[in-house]
């Protein structure tokens, strides 16, 4: 591969954007198509990297590095102290989520047929989006993570006060607020590790800062490292949501266009799981060992409260942001578990829960766009007009709720395997949100599709032309992980291997 | 017998079919799954042939890969499997047989055919797995092949309820078993059966730890197997069509919990007081459900709850150490009740009504069905001769010579009341005047009487394999190489239970069928009695003022924290945010003065820091 694949995948929606700017932008029917066009590149060289790292080729290939910002002149001392390249590179995990991320691009433009108002606009915040994530996953220094990430909130913002529902400009701004402060945290820790330690590329922070005898500028003491540690589990912790501080994202998810959510859901709040994994256990292993009950506790806070809170919402949307909530939980425990199965699980769960919160906003988009409520009390018996729907809103609530067969599973599993062989007594605690989940999405779900009709949906259009695209393909790939695992246990065997000893 | 992985194969590819094809097939997806459970039937034939004189067959590849660890799926073919493979291929081809006249009909005829080949590729798939970790994943498809059936009929409020319920019941039971199943893994380091028997029996896991995975485990059956106290849901399950609770909620699903349980037999028969525990929830559980059954008035409820008991005392059986007893148990009845359903389904495809107060004088109409229904009556009341004789006796010789005296004595009394109650049943629908209503009755089509003949005859000569008169076939052969022990006893037993269900028949017979004793007789004399038994001991009702109200409960003290706490601390930080902001516009003044002294004071202040640290990286 040449030396820039990365960069043409991550900036491969810029085309888009620039071609969308040229639009007429009353053209309607152009501008959804060529926004639909537009994610496709970056899909067909994500996919082409996947099937080129399952022929064989090594990930670091793929790397990329120039020389980009200098901070005062040390160039005595060493060349590149201070330095900050523009550095894209991927390992196993990145891989899968870059797949996951342009996969979830192309569907969810896909489901933003279904907006209603100045396309143009909102195709090129899209895609601003869509660069924003892709570089998240790529970056290979704090610095240049943070600025993608800073990229990701910009049209993130515009997208929830523009396009959303009824309360969006409280949720935006509630929305901003809450991540520029996660931001704010963020970056202070890269301050100081870019401080005391003279760079900001990942793989020699996690040099650096665990080895006794490194060349460091400035000392970096254990508590600090712990008072480091404490940061980026707030700053990340915001993103995931870790209760208490997840007001923001039910907002979001109610007031977002279906189609922002299922990006929002799927891979945004996985950037904070994400960052925990690499930045986290990464840099700070051994602190991460003593936060390891911190976080398994916090998880199945995390599972319970979230689960427990959406037994009782009366919107569909709320149940699923609740759900959403209940879900990271698992990532949680999987990261306390801090062993094999543990991590390994808590990856997959990172993988699934996108596809499945993804597939299953899609499907309340379709509702939406036909009943005009998501509201449980005034639907039921949807299955009589709308048994396609309610056959893959059932589907999607099943692996949701950890069918085997389907992803679902095989992640809540080995989270929950991991954590018995460490805290067997929270795990067993943590259980009781297995049956919550069942409780709430069967009580959610089958009082929409089930039962009788209390309003005549007559002449209601099931599931057609091109909504079916990102539902087939959604639910085949979560039956894929679910019954072929090892489409996602090979890319990052050699991250989960050695964790725990 | 290498290719015994086929034979799940085959529903699962007649579910494929008719999920693509099932609108333009209509009808014709009857064809399809009904030959295609015929392969698995004619296949599971073969194998169980193979078994009887073969080795046991085992062969795994790998599935998952958590760092060293590499979990495997494979399957297996021993005594219990390749017998439980015939079973399961049997009655699910029978019942697939028997839908083609029952849903006649219906608008969602495909759908149906396709949830039954879900269901049964994941019952028999459940049946041939060689490890824990893949019997739970079909475990729990069998639950949603269940879940599917129960809520066919989804336009229905209580369809929809039970549906509901069936999943969550059974899935507090699957927690259980998922918990006993990761702790033993963690223990032995391995979900294969044959390891983990290796590793109890060297010794390898502690006393306690085998007792509390072990019950553990048999939480996952009381689920699956409706014992009490979770049986609440499979009374419910009966709002699903009849041909499924003759498949699912009487011959092959609920009856996984007791497969279960013997495959596992290893495990609890290391444990005395995991044994003490299955033996004592089967003995409650089988009178305890008959004592329900004997006042209900739905036909199909009176027959769940009589599978309720019947999967008592299986699993009184097998806490009792009596292995062979519990699997032939497990076997006839499998036979006599999908008998029983299909007959009842029979009835009520012909009055469509399931209230026996409203049925009567049948006999004469159902010509077939009418002595059907008789023969699975006597079958299941232990009358001699019939299948259900001998594996009953089997049970009670297990109970008596394994020291359970009490436990024995709840046996025979809940054999009492289920001879009672089956043919207060049986009277009620056939015997006694036709009522007004019921006047173009007839007779089901040969699609539906064809295979409850089958079964009929089963129902009577399954029971000749293992008898103490004529040989104990199935017994030395499920017991030969693995030694669960098969157990003798003294012959008063067998009296003893030929008696009392006897006197239950006798009974019944003066009450429903000679009407010479007072129907209400029980009902005037003990009416707090009949009315606890009635609301089936108020246990649904305890169950949701508990557990229902109490989630609830719950998720409202949260919603308190979440609106003052979580919701406070957004408006605190809201506040920070706009108080800074607010402090910063007012700066802003305009006042070049005033920016020039800050501006100064800031220079002023840097320089000071500077001179106290003493300049950069000092």
């Amino acid at each position: 591969m040449n030396g820039f694949y990365l960069s043409l995948l991550v900036f491969s929606p810029l085309l888009g954007l620039l071609l969308l700017a040229f639009m007429p932008r009353e053209n309607e029917k152009g501008i959804k198509f060529l926004g639909f066009l537009a994610t496709l590149p970056a899909l067909v060289l994500s996919l082409m990297a996947y099937a080129a790292y399952q022929g064989g080729k090594g990930l670091d290939e793929f790397s990329e590095r120039v020389r980009w910002i200098q901070f005062g002149g040390f160039g005595a001392i060493d060349e590149n102290l201070y330095t900050v390249f523009y550095e894209l590179g991927i390992d196993g995990f990145s891989l899968l989520m870059i797949v996951l991320t342009t996969v979830l691009a192309t569907l969810a433009s896909i489901a933003s047929f279904h907006v209603k108002k100045e396309w143009k606009g909102y195709f090129m915040l899209f895609l601003l989006l869509e660069i924003g994530m892709l570089g998240v996953f790529t970056a290979q220094n704090l610095i240049l993570f943070f600025l993608f990430f800073e990229i990701t909130l910009v049209p993130m913002f515009f997208l929830i006060g523009k396009w959303g529902y009824f309360e969006k400009e409280k949720a935006a701004y509630s929305f901003l607020i809450y991540n520029g402060l996660g931001s704010a945290v963020l970056l202070i820790v890269i301050m100081v590790l870019f401080a005391r330690t003279g760079t900001t590329n990942i793989e020699a922070l996690k040099i650096l800062v665990n080895s006794d005898n490194s060349q460091l500028v400035a000392p970096i003491s254990e508590s600090l490292k712990l008072g480091l540690l404490i940061a980026l589990l707030v700053a990340f912790g915001v993103k995931l949501p870790i209760f208490p501080l997840h007001s923001w994202m039910l907002r979001v998810h109610v007031e977002a266009p279906p189609s922002i959510v299922m990006l929002h859901s799927g891979i945004l709040l996985k950037i904070g799981a994400f960052g925990l994994i690499r930045f986290g256990l990464g840099i700070f292993p051994e602190q991460f060992r003593d936060l390891s009950v911190l976080l398994a506790v916090l998880g199945v806070v995390n599972l319970l409260y979230g689960a427990f809170m959406a037994f009782i919402q009366d919107d569909f949307k709320m149940v699923l942001a609740y759900s959403s909530i209940s879900h990271m939980g698992i990532v949680l425990i999987g990261l306390g578990a801090l062993n094999e199965a543990g991590i390994q699980g808590a990856i997959f769960q990172v993988v699934s829960h996108g596809l499945i919160s993804a597939l299953l906003f899609f499907l309340v988009s379709v509702l939406y766009e036909r009943v005009q409520t998501t509201n449980i009390a005034n639907l039921g018996g949807l299955a009589q007009g709308m048994p396609l729907t309610a056959g893959f809103l059932l589907a999607g609530a099943m692996a949701s709720l950890g069918l085997p067969g389907m992803s679902g599973f095989i992640s809540e599993f080995m989270a929950f395997m991991g954590l018995f062989r460490e805290m067997p007594v929270l795990a067993a605690v943590g259980t009781l949100g297995i049956i919550m989940t069942a409780v709430y999405l069967l009580r959610a779900v089958l009082a929409i599709t089930y039962g009788r009709s209390d309003r005549e949906f007559a002449g209601i259009t099931d599931i057609r032309s091109y909504e079916w695209a990102p539902v087939l393909i959604l639910v085949g790939l979560i039956i894929l992980i679910g019954v072929y695992p090892a489409v996602l246990s090979q890319p990052i065997e050699s991250i989960v291997l050695g964790i725990g000893g | 017998m290498e290719n015994a992985w086929l034979i799940p194969l085959f529903p699962l590819l007649s579910f494929l079919i008719l999920l693509l094809f099932g609108r333009q097939l209509k009808e014709a997806s009857a064809y399809v799954g009904i030959l295609l459970t015929l392969a698995s039937l004619v296949y599971s034939v073969i194998v169980l042939a193979g078994r009887l004189q073969g080795p046991t067959f085992k062969t795994e590849a790998g599935w998952l890969q958590i760092g060293d660890l590499q979990l495997t799926v494979g399957f297996e073919v021993n005594q219990l499997n390749a017998l439980m493979l015939v079973i399961v291929s049997l009655v699910s081809f029978l019942v697939h047989t028997y839908s083609k006249g029952y849903m006649h009909g219906d608008e969602r005829f495909p759908v149906f055919y396709g949830y039954l080949g879900l269901f049964t590729f994941a019952m028999l798939g459940l049946v041939i797995s060689p490890n824990l970790l893949q019997t739970y994943i079909f475990w729990e498809l069998v639950g949603l092949g269940s879940f599917l059936l129960i809520g066919f009929y989804f336009y229905k409020e209580s369809a929809k309820q039970a549906a509901k319920k069936a999943f969550i019941m059974t899935r507090i039971g699957d927690v259980g078993l998922l918990i006993g199943m990761v702790l033993l893994f963690w223990q032995t380091g391995s979900f294969e059966y044959d390891d983990i028997f290796a590793a109890v029996e060297a010794g390898e896991v502690s006393g306690t730890m085998i007792t509390l995975t072990a019950i553990l485990i048999f939480i996952g059956a009381v689920g699956k197997s409706g014992q009490f106290p979770l049986h609440t849901w499979l009374p419910d399950a009966m709002e699903g069509p009849t041909p499924v609770s003759a498949l699912i909620h009487a011959a092959t699903m609920v009856a996984a919990g007791v497969y279960l349980v013997a495959a596992m037999f290893p495990l609890f028969e290391a444990s005395e007081t995991a044994m003490m525990t299955v033996a004592v929830i089967g003995a409650v559980t089988a009178i305890f459900a008959a004592s329900i059954g004997l006042v209900q008035t739905d036909i199909k409820r009176v027959l769940a709850y009589s599978t309720v008991s019947q999967l008592g005392y299986m699993m009184l059986a097998l806490g009792s150490a009596g292995y062979v007893a519990g699997v032939f148990h497990l076997m006839t009845h499998a036979f006599f009740k999908a008998l029983l359903f299909l007959a009842a389904g029979s009835v009520i495809h012909a009055v469509h009504t399931q209230d026996i107060e409203k049925m009567g004088g049948l006999w004469k109409k159902l010509r077939l069905t009418g002595p059907l229904f008789l023969i699975g009556t006597l079958a299941i009341s232990g009358v001699p001769l019939f299948s259900g004789f001998f594996s009953k006796d089997e049970i009670l010789i297990s109970a008596w010579t394994h020291g359970n005296t009490f436990l024995f004595w709840l046996a025979v009394i809940a054999a009492f009341f289920t001879a009672f109650y089956m043919f207060r049943l049986f009277f009620m629908v056939f015997a006694g005047e036709a009522r007004s209503q019921m006047k173009n009755v007839h007779e089901s089509p040969v699609t539906m009487t064809a295979p409850m003949m089958v079964l009929g005859i089963l129902a009577i000569v399954a029971g000749y394999v293992n008898t103490p008169w004529f040989g104990t076939f199935l017994g030395d052969w499920l017991v030969e190489g693995n030694g669960h022990g098969h157990t003798e006893g003294p012959v008063w037993i067998m009296l003893v239970a030929t008696l009392v269900s006897l006197l239950g028949i006798l009974l019944a017979y003066l009450m429903y069928g000679r009407r010479t004793m007072e129907r209400d007789w029980l009902s005037s004399r003990l009416p707090i009695t009949y009315s606890i038994l009635y609301n089936k001991y108020f246990i649904d009702e305890f169950y949701e003022r508990s557990f229902v109200y109490g989630a609830k409960a719950v998720s409202l003290f949260l919603r308190f924290i979440e609106v003052f706490l979580v919701e406070g601390l957004l408006k605190v930080v809201v506040g920070l945010v706009q108080g800074l902001g607010r402090s910063g516009a007012r700066v802003q003044s305009g006042q070049t003065q005033t920016y020039g002294m800050a501006a100064f004071l800031g220079l002023a202040f840097l320089m000071l820091i500077f001179a106290i640290t003493g300049g950069y990286f000092g």
